[in-house]
């Protein structure tokens, strides 16, 4: 059964320490100086005052041991490293790109949670029929399309032939006036992104409720609801959805893993300036030290996520607190 | 010593008759025909692979047309911005993935079922330990993980395939291990370590055997995984910078605005549709692997 609160959060700690272990060893243990991984490929541009304020800073003439423990001491300070391919602390080039991810996960995760959600409960109430076939179905043909094949597609077609949406960026280069304006033309700019999102992410969310629900509908009590004449969608949602809310919520933590690749991926095709496509630019720049906050800020938020989704479970579903109380593990 | 020879022969035998009657009773017919249509596609993309040389018309690394060309007779899929016959890229592109999803796929399962098998056999801290560790590298995101580890170690194929391999083997182990965790009470084993076997020869001869359709049907997941993952990573320019596969041909695409005109009609399109197809291919051949080996396991 599942861990209790506890267990799960020595879990994430460990996450976290395996996360910092690898961040830390790879410029080390890779080919090439630390010097020049550390600092991207910049370092032919670098003067020997940069040079040796970097070896400074990362305590590269130090024990490894000691090395470690800097590396720590600057995360704990919130100092992250330089970008010199950007001539700014990494800090600050990731905080403006933070916004654009959490709008364009935040609004991908929520539709593509309600779709998978609405139409798994249905797929199961007709189980083995034709609206199932189809629901599932193609939910499963979705997933083996490539992500960036979808946004490549919607870019040529509803972008470059049609014209609906704006192929590029966040925003209109000069901003539109007004509120009102600006308004839309983010929204404008969003709906590709999203949308390409919702389809990467939604069929996951979809077959887990699905197999929830059907175990359900099994059980019995759903068969009863029908027998007193019950609508559908008071069974469906009242009976149904309230007891296979569980897998689902553990589904939805474990999609957030998924949907920041996605995010990368999509972020990238429709040159969307959030924190994905700042790896990617860091990819062809070989700015390492972007790179690797990148990859511990992705990291730290799926991990909040899932401790977020663990306490909720607590809240939602007493039979969790009883036997956390009950058993030592 | 014709004892466990004739318990093996028996689980063998009771195995075929499961088989038979998944054949004729468990497999969906939309099930059965999605999964041979998936190992007709996975055998033509097979044979493309063999033969590519004979089928492709240029080599794919030469510039063998002007750049930007439109399909003609002489390019049916025109050329590329560097004037590379993009068919022949396409056609030469399927090795790459066959060999990436391969390769991935048994040294991953290959990692996970001995991880499974050590952790279900002996329980206890072994089996503490392999799983944190499998929990710990399910829980870090994999593409961002992935991304760094190969933008340090370098864009190479054989350094994409051990690190999809070491990110993907946790699958595989949790499967093994609570397979192998069941077997302990089976009789024959009961009976085979009250007779005294050794560790050794219960878990090669007693576990091992019992674990392998589980083993198969975790490669045909892990197959194509792989085959999307490399070609994400293509795609996001970290792919093998002197090989042509899909995932790099769609990099340049997207790079040189191939979706801005038509070209997206024959350099996108096709290149999109192998990849997904093959991805579909594997994982329909899935479905009836998986069904034809084990009907129970489609349930957990």
């Amino acid at each position: 059964m599942r861990q209790s609160l506890g267990a799960r959060a020595a879990q994430y700690a460990l996450v976290l320490a395996a996360t910092l272990l690898i961040n830390f060893m790879l410029p080390r243990i890779a080919p090439g100086s630390p010097l020049q991984l550390l600092a991207g490929s910049e370092i032919g541009h670098l003067t020997a005052d940069e040079i040796a304020a970097i070896t400074e800073a990362y305590g590269l003439d130090d024990s490894l041991w000691e090395q470690f423990f800097t590396y720590l001491g600057n995360l704990a300070r919130g100092d992250f490293g330089f970008s010199y391919r950007l001539g700014e602390p990494v800090l600050s080039v990731l905080w403006e790109r933070i916004p654009w991810t959490l709008l364009l996960a935040g609004t991908g995760l929520v539709i593509a949670t309600i779709l998978g959600v609405v139409l798994g409960s249905y797929a199961a109430l007709r189980r083995n029929r034709l609206p199932d076939a189809a629901i599932t179905g193609s939910a499963a043909m979705i997933q083996s399309i490539p992500t960036f094949f979808t946004g490549l597609l919607f870019l040529a077609v509803f972008g470059a032939q049609l014209g609906w949406f704006p192929t590029f960026g966040a925003h209109d280069m000069i901003p539109p006036e007004g509120l009102w304006e600006r308004m839309t033309d983010l929204l404008d700019h969003l709906i590709m992104p999203a949308t390409v999102l919702v389809m990467a992410t939604y069929p996951a969310t979809l077959l887990t409720t699905r197999y929830a629900m059907v175990d359900l509908v099994e059980e019995g009590f759903i068969g009863t609801a029908y027998s007193k004449g019950l609508g559908e969608s008071t069974i469906l949602f009242r009976h149904g959805l309230r007891n296979a809310i569980l897998p689902v919520l553990t589904v939805f933590a474990l999609q957030l893993g998924y949907l920041i690749s996605g995010t990368v991926v999509i972020e990238t095709v429709f040159s969307y300036p959030g924190v994905g496509h700042l790896m990617f630019e860091a990819v062809l720049g070989r700015d390492y030290p972007v790179l690797q906050a990148g990859f511990l800020l992705i990291t730290v938020s799926v991990i909040a996520a899932n401790l977020l989704a663990d306490i909720s479970y607590q809240f939602l579903d007493p039979r969790v607190r009883y036997d956390a109380a009950r058993s030592t593990h | 010593m014709t004892q466990p020879d004739q318990r093996t022969e028996r689980v063998r035998r009771s195995g075929a008759e499961h088989l038979q009657r998944v054949l004729r009773l468990k497999v969906p017919q939309r099930q059965r025909t999605l999964g041979i249509a998936g190992l007709v596609l996975v055998g033509l993309l097979i044979l493309v692979a063999v033969f590519a040389p004979v089928i492709a018309p240029y080599d794919p690394a030469e510039r063998v047309g002007r750049p930007f060309g439109e399909p003609s007779s002489e390019h049916i899929l025109g050329t590329n911005d560097v004037g590379k016959d993009i068919f022949s890229e396409l056609v030469f592109g399927s090795r790459v993935s066959i060999v990436v999803g391969f390769t991935t796929a048994v040294s991953a399962v290959a990692i996970g079922t001995l991880m499974g098998l050590l952790a279900g056999f002996y329980g206890g801290w072994v089996d503490a330990a392999l799983m944190r560790l499998t929990d710990v590298v399910l829980v870090i995101p994999f593409l961002p993980l992935m991304i760094v580890m190969a933008a340090f170690f370098g864009p190479s194929i054989p350094n994409l395939i051990i690190i999809m391999a070491l990110i993907t083997w946790p699958w595989a182990a949790r499967v093994v291990r609570s397979r192998a965790l069941t077997l302990h009470s089976r009789g024959f084993v009961e009976s085979a370590k009250a007779l005294g076997a050794t560790n050794r020869r219960l878990m090669t001869r007693y576990f091992f055997p019992l674990l392998m359709p589980l083993a198969l049907s975790q490669f045909v997941l892990v197959v194509p995984y792989a085959i999307l993952i490399e070609a994400t990573l293509s795609f996001l320019g970290l792919g093998d910078p002197t090989v042509a596969t899909w995932g790099s041909m769609l990099f340049w695409a997207n790079a040189r605005g191939a979706f801005l005109g038509d070209a997206w009609l024959w350099w996108i399109l096709p290149t999109g549709m192998a990849i997904s197809l093959t991805v579909l291919a594997f994982t329909y051949s899935g479905y009836l692997v998986e069904s034809l080996i084990d009907a129970r396991s489609r349930r957990h």
